[in-house]
């Protein structure tokens, strides 16, 4: 939470209506992106219950589970859903490459919400380390699922991926509604405020979205009522036709039961459909394409990390592979920081807030300035810029322009001028080799400017032991197929 | 009865008084700023109805998969004598082999009546020989709230090696890989707090009551037990001093008028004789304290977060805090627009304004 | 035909809306009524649309097999789980006698779900837990009627203390005493008791079921030394095991049984010392217990 989205919230109270908090989309959006929307039987651990899944918007494709207690159907859903996964996956996989090159596309998947994410885990772990053969076989494609939904999962967590998404995490980061955060957590009541219908203000439509009955939650729980009144009839209905051996009234009963998920899973593909189509109206920031760049050598490097026959991810992170894996996250989200904070000025109006940046014109400027005080002289312009920010910075301090990444700005002098602040600044790279910067390089008289303390050259992160070397003060070495398949296969099932 | 009990007699009207249980003394816990629910919880009054009747139904339920799930589990671990919770007691407190009594207190020669029960508890467990008993099951405990004590039921208690008890809670969500939902653990421990709180005043001793408890949850994707220590200590504080405030409630009734009520009690139809605007106006003479979190927590919460609509903490508490403590959306806004500021708010005033130029420049 | 069915799903829906609206709101009468229309309304789809398809079957009844093979993933679970229930649960033999069955197995009080686990182990078939919690009150009613009329009765199993009943636990009528009354340590004695007994039935047949072989398992989970994984389970050593943590129980645990036994024995009537003392101070306090026990049973026989 910022002061910006804060007083955006505030607006969005007032106005009855989310209030944009980003100028950009600062994430990648696929142009055919999977949408996965996942129900789970209440109580259970993991009991998939239905789901709605597909890259088209008019064919959802949609699963159900008769008997979500029941494991081999459980698997048998894994097969299903691995059909729809495995397959947009592998869409993406058709064209060679090249040896080093990333695929020139990745898979996107997006889910309603935060648990939506959690569902995508737990089902990889649930189904990553079962066998293909044996007491407790399963299909093929299952384990095989199990290790995309892991990998996405894994990279949910990095925090320039956009390879999983969660809807209202998304949106949230957008506009700020005129509610809680937690509130924001329900999708339909988010879009309510984001995009009211006809008539209707963001408030009322947003509480409107909180009846349960008219408007199903998005998952993966049911809403209570909808399981004690709707959802127990239509499974007892299966059981009883099961137990009597009538397999019409089974196949009844099964209908019913498709058609009452199916109420409660259409309202949020809609809604799904409708968020991707508002993000998409939104401009991509200018380092997106950048970060999808990463995900795309991800998503090719997990591609031959199962060509080559890996084994799959370890349940728990070896104590190398937690630590490293902390590091690059917390360096990660420094950088995504910057390169938001570059690429939208909504974003850098934060710093200027906080005065780790300034915006302005450019009053004066000597772009010739030579500093001949060494041996050599070196081509050192000064600006002077004119910005009614609080600009707090003595002399010396660097900053840093995303109108020109590269150049390095050093401050001279802070001087008030009225209402305003001059700021004297010197310039450094960015221009050339010779004595005269080439046109444009360097801001000239006129110009609007923004200048920040925030850089992006990320210090290096700090180097650890290889795997094998693990200290014994971190458990040494795991072990070589660390998971242990064999002790899973053999769970008992609820 | 006295005077403050006659108040909130009053408060609650005809109808009987709601009878707690450990998950509604949990629940205190939540919100302890909040008069409103103070009171309420303090005079017994049932907000689950009050805030349907109102208008406000509470926004919580509970799936019967998920109690059927809980309670298969929970008699699983229970069945041939626990014989599954005791393995697991034998690995987790190193159990000598000999300890392995089971009493059931479910009833006292066919009587379930929780006076009865209760009675048998205390005289068994006060009195029994540290190595003649093990494991209790279905123990009535009872706590003091507001004056009126409420009866509770522990999922089981351990009886250890040297004289001193251990809650166990049973719980039905899993335990994956170490990890569980930090959501339901909370809850749980919360919980099993109460009991112990319930187990010390039962035994008129803190010693004999250890501050950890123990949970007992499946492990992974399967009904395998596995059981976890929980240190409760945090948990007790604030509930003790939660039941502490609700016993000195004079305070908060000193501030409400006098004929206050929100009766529901029904005609000859068995419709409440006062319209829900009559009694939501009482029940907003009562000031509360709102924050999002009352979401998950308390019955009334639609009812407060209308009542609390255009103010900046319905926004959340970090929204408040950074939009500089000030308490109204309008106030805010305001500020945000060159309204002059009084002395105090003069630098929040300059940033409000200094934010909302740049969003309009920007935008 | 068709327009029914419809007419009736758009009913379903309201009423679904409505129930909820109902719990919702705090409405439980409500609720209870829309909820007996939508069970209703709901039974009454299934019938039309059976009966629509007994038309549309007749109108095609060259085609074998239409009923049982549709679309949407109807195969799958049709074959699937249908050869689960049938053949196993033919009542070859009455309720009790199945129960009777398990019982002589174990030779120790148990709850229903063991018996019916030790049945579908042993004798191959299984019942619901739910018939077997009737069958006690069927069986105290017979034995009312005319006590010792069958050679035996299964009934209850009594709490040590009070005489009572103990709550979920059925045994055999010819059993001794000693061993249907439970004390503290009972439960684990008895478990220990019955993983030896079905440690020995399984020692003597030749190819165990798998059943029989996770029932085994489940009780060396819990008893300390017993197996270490399930594939390698060796019915002597859980025997062994089980004999030797009941060694540890064994005294204290007798003493308990005989004293109670010899109460039992001493002031209950021959109805009470079936199924219990319906009495609810300790038993034996006073001397009119069993006097009193006896006018209520008299009072039910008339």
């Amino acid at each position: 939470m910022t002061l910006l989205t804060a007083l955006a919230r505030a607006l969005a109270a007032e106005a009855g209506r989310a209030q944009p908090i980003r100028t950009v989309r600062h994430v990648h959006l696929s142009g055919r992106p999977l949408v996965f929307i996942p129900l789970q039987l209440a109580g259970e651990a993991c009991a998939p219950l239905a789901a709605m899944a597909g890259d088209d918007r008019d064919k959802p494709r949609m699963l159900t589970v008769y008997e979500p207690r029941d494991r081999t159907q459980r698997f048998d859903f894994a097969a299903d859903l691995a059909e729809v996964v495995l397959g947009y996956i592998d869409s993406y996989t058709t064209a060679d490459p090249g040896p080093e090159a990333p695929y020139p596309d990745a898979p996107q998947v997006l889910v309603p919400n935060n648990g939506g994410i959690s569902f995508t885990r737990l089902l990889s772990r649930s189904t990553r380390f079962r066998r293909t053969e044996g007491e407790y076989a399963v299909r093929q494609s299952v384990p095989l699922l199990g290790r995309w939904l892991n990998f996405y999962s894994e990279r949910s967590e990095a925090p320039a991926s956009a390879l999983l998404l969660s809807m209202t995490a998304v949106l949230a980061d957008h506009w700020a509604s005129g509610q809680s955060a937690t509130e924001d957590a329900n999708l339909a009541a988010l879009l309510g405020w984001i995009d009211p219908p006809e008539g209707m203000t963001g408030a009322a439509a947003a509480r409107a979205a909180e009846d349960p009955v008219r408007c199903p939650p998005a998952g993966p729980a049911t809403d209570p009522t909808f399981d004690n009144e709707v959802l127990a009839a239509r499974i007892g209905a299966i059981r009883a036709a099961k137990a009597r051996g009538d397999g019409a009234a089974l196949q009844r009963a099964q209908l019913a039961l498709e058609t009452v998920l199916k109420t409660q899973l259409e309202p949020t593909w809609e809604l799904m459909w409708r968020a991707v189509d508002l993000l998409g109206a939104l401009p991509a920031g200018g380092h997106v394409e950048d970060r999808w760049q990463a995900d795309r050598r991800a998503f090719t490097g997990h591609v031959n990390w199962l060509r080559q026959g890996n084994p799959p991810a370890p349940r728990k992170d070896s104590a190398v592979a937690a630590a490293s894996k902390l590091a690059r996250m917390e360096r990660d989200q420094q950088r995504l920081a910057v390169q938001r904070a570059y690429d939208d000025p909504l974003v850098m109006a934060e710093y200027r807030l906080t005065s780790d940046a300034f915006a302005g014109i450019v009053v004066d400027a000597q772009p010739d300035r030579l500093d001949t005080s060494g041996k050599r002289a070196k081509l050192r312009p000064w600006i002077t810029v004119e910005t009614s920010d609080e600009v707090i910075a003595g002399p010396g301090t660097e900053f840093a322009s995303p109108g020109r990444p590269g150049q390095q700005a050093h401050v001279i002098g802070v001087a008030p001028d009225g209402e305003r602040t001059r700021v004297i600044l010197e310039l450094q790279s960015g221009m050339g080799r010779s004595l005269t910067p080439p046109p444009g390089s360097v801001p000239a008289v006129g110009e609007a400017v923004t200048y920040t303390t925030l850089t992006d050259d990320f210090q290096r992160g700090p180097t650890f032991p290889q795997i094998a070397d693990t200290p014994w003060t971190h458990g040494g070495p795991p072990p070589q197929y660390p998971g242990g398949a064999d002790e899973d296969a053999t769970e008992e099932w609820s | 009865m006295d005077p403050t009990e006659a108040r909130l007699a009053k408060l609650r009207g005809s109808v009987m008084p709601r009878r707690h249980d450990a998950r509604t003394i949990s629940a205190l816990a939540a919100n302890p700023g909040c008069g409103r629910r103070a009171l309420m919880d303090a005079a017994g009054v049932d907000k689950q109805k009050l805030a349907a009747y109102t208008g406000y139904p509470a926004p919580f339920g509970q799936s019967q998969f998920a109690i059927a799930r809980g309670n298969a589990f929970e008699a699983q671990v229970k069945e041939n004598g626990a014989a599954q919770l005791l393995s697991l007691l034998r690995e987790h407190l190193s159990l000598d082999v000999a300890e392995a009594y089971y009493t059931d207190l479910g009833d006292v020669g066919g009587n379930e009546a929780s006076e009865v029960r209760h009675v048998r508890t205390r005289q068994l467990l006060a009195t029994v020989d540290e190595n003649l008993g093990t494991m209790f099951d279905h123990p009535l405990l009872r706590l003091r709230v507001g004056g009126r004590h409420a009866y509770l039921e522990p999922d089981l208690i351990a009886f250890q090696l040297h004289g001193k008890f251990s809650i166990i809670e049973i719980k039905s969500f899993a335990v994956i890989d170490d990890q569980a939902d930090p959501v339901k653990v909370a809850a749980a421990a919360t919980q099993s707090a109460v009991y112990v709180l319930a187990l010390r005043d039962l035994l008129g001793s803190d010693d004999k009551v250890r501050d950890e408890t123990i949970l007992v949850c499946p492990e992974n994707f399967s009904n395998k037990p596995v059981a976890t220590s929980i240190d409760v200590r945090k948990q007790l504080t604030v509930i003790k001093r939660q039941l502490s405030r609700i016993a000195r409630i004079e305070d908060l009734l000193s501030s409400c008028p006098e004929d206050l009520t929100v009766d529901l009690e029904p005609d000859e139809n068995g419709i409440p004789r006062r319209s829900p605007g009559e009694v939501e106006g009482a029940i907003r003479q009562i000031a509360a304290n709102y924050a999002p979190e009352c979401l998950s927590t308390c019955e009334l919460c639609y009812l407060c977060r209308e009542e609390a609509q255009g103010s900046t903490g319905a926004l959340g508490k970090q929204v408040r805090e950074e939009l500089g403590g000030i308490e109204q959306v309008t106030t805010v806004l305001g500020l945000a627009r060159g309204a002059a500021p009084s002395p105090d708010r003069e630098e929040v005033a300059a940033v409000l304004a200094k934010a909302a130029g740049l969003r309009e420049d920007l935008l | 035909m068709t327009e029914t069915v419809e007419a009736l799903e758009r009913r379903i829906d309201r009423l679904r809306v409505a129930v909820r609206e109902a719990v919702l709101a705090g409405d439980k009468a409500r609720a209870q009524t829309l909820r007996a229309d939508l069970r209703r309304a709901e039974q009454d789809w299934e019938a039309a649309l059976a009966a629509a398809e007994a038309a549309e079957g007749a109108a095609d009844a060259g085609k074998p097999g239409a009923a049982d093979n549709g679309g949407m993933g109807g195969e799958r679970d049709g074959a699937g789980h249908a050869a689960a229930t049938p053949a196993q649960t033919g009542p070859l033999l009455p309720l009790r006698e199945q129960v009777y069955e398990a019982l002589s197995l174990l030779q120790v009080p148990a709850a229903p779900k063991l018996i019916a686990t030790v049945h579908e182990a042993f004798f191959a078939t299984t019942f619901p837990t739910t018939r077997v919690t009737s069958l006690r009150r069927d069986e105290e009613r017979s034995f009312r009627t005319a006590p010792f009329a069958r050679p035996y009765y299964i009934c209850a199993a009594l709490a040590a203390d009070f005489l009572s009943p103990s709550r979920g636990l059925l045994a055999v009528s010819t059993w001794p005493m000693e061993r249907r009354v439970i004390g503290s340590l009972s439960p684990r004695v008895d478990f220990l008791e019955a993983a030896i007994r079905v440690a020995e039935a399984i020692e003597r047949i030749p190819a165990p079921v798998p059943a029989a072989r996770r029932l085994l398992w489940r009780f060396a989970v819990s008893i300390p030394g017993a197996a270490a994984d399930p594939h390698h389970i060796r019915p002597a050593a859980v025997r062994q095991a089980a004999e030797a943590e009941q060694n540890v129980h064994k005294d204290a645990d007798s003493r308990t049984r005989r004293e109670a036994a010899k109460r039992a024995r001493q002031q209950l009537t021959d109805a009470e010392q079936l199924f219990g003392s319906k009495t609810f101070e300790p038993a034996g306090r006073t001397a009119g217990k069993a006097a009193g026990g006896a006018r209520e049973a008299t009072g039910e026989e008339a």
